[in-house]
């Protein structure tokens, strides 16, 4: 009896170390669209994320509505005109990283890291690089990259009138603060 | 110049004006403060994600793009960037929440984990959780 309770506590134990999911429901994407007539930001706080580091598989989904922008108008164009978010409501990123085994994910401290995966939008999916850093604290781990898309494509078209004021490609920021899951 | 085309170059101006007027002030026209704004449906947290797992697609025609008012009860809140908070109103399941994206300057008092709060938000639809955006609280 005593012994089998030894046995479950280690195997709830390896199980606890072995566990190295990490996810965050509070994750902020945003983008920019920089063009010496405007610049435009998005923001959004409410990116759901996963990050196994075993493995180094990474999943985000987000909503686009939760998008949000300063000026209303502009929310209303994003959703309605290029981002069509009724027909299309989510998009989501799978990929790896892809220097795992150069790492020691397990040891505190500031990692460069590079991501390769697919990037979903409007049902369109492109595979997208990303470079990035991955912090791992006593309490999670923090991850931030920065990167490009060009709306074309994901077949988002801007008609001409306003094609000036949006920039040829956008620059994307992710900021995630995961959890142990 | 005629009396006559005088008037209606006149009136052609105060019109050109007025629409240039009404489209700049459109085109700047900020997201909407939620104070004062009539909310479409006032609901518990409980019921919102309720309606969302049990049909999506007609929680989602109800829901989506409309002002909600949700009350329960703050499970967690965590800061999010460019000063927002996110307050997660409990629901009842384990593992969804209806997660409220509060901007900056926009949370009355201080809300914290167990207290009793109403948010006024947009909805923006589900992904594991039912979540509202441009939030404030309007009563904790």
């Amino acid at each position: 009896m005593k012994r089998s309770l030894v046995l479950i506590i280690f195997t709830v134990l390896a199980l606890s170390v072995s566990a190295q999911k990490y996810m965050t429901k509070n994750g902020f994407i945003s983008f920019y669209s920089h063009t010496p007539m405007e610049d435009i930001t998005a923001d959004n706080n409410q990116v759901a994320g996963i990050v196994d580091i075993s493995t180094g598989e990474l999943v985000f989904q987000v909503l686009i509505k939760s998008f949000h922008f300063e000026r209303a108008l502009m929310e209303e164009h994003f959703n309605e005109n290029y981002m069509e978010s009724e027909k299309f409501p989510k998009s989501s990123f799978k990929g790896k990283i892809t220097n795992l085994a150069s790492l020691d994910l397990k040891k505190a401290g500031t990692y460069d890291v590079v991501a390769e995966g697919q990037l979903t939008m409007r049902d369109v999916t492109k595979p997208v690089t990303v470079k990035g850093t991955l912090e791992v604290t006593a309490t999670g781990i923090n991850a931030n990259a920065k990167f490009k898309i060009v709306p074309e494509d994901y077949n988002i078209a801007i008609p001409g009138v306003v094609r000036e004021k949006i920039a040829k490609d956008l620059e994307v920021t992710v900021i995630m603060k995961y959890s142990p899951m | 110049m005629k009396p006559r085309t005088k008037t209606v170059l006149l009136i052609v101006g105060i019109l050109f004006v007025a629409g240039a007027a009404a489209g700049f002030y459109m085109f700047n026209l900020k997201a909407k403060d939620l104070t004062r704004v009539k909310p479409d449906y006032v609901i518990t947290a409980t019921d919102l994600l309720k309606a969302f797992e049990g049909d999506e697609v007609s929680a989602a025609a109800t829901y989506v793009g409309k002002t909600v008012e949700v009350t329960g009860e703050i499970g967690a809140v965590t800061p999010g960037e460019e000063s927002s908070l996110n307050v997660a109103l409990k629901t009842g399941s384990d593992f969804s929440a209806v997660i409220c994206t509060v901007p900056e300057g926009a949370a009355a008092g201080t809300p914290e984990a167990g207290k009793q709060v109403t948010v006024r938000g947009e909805c923006s639809g589900y992904l594991m959780d039912v979540l509202l955006k441009n939030c404030v609280i309007i009563n904790q």
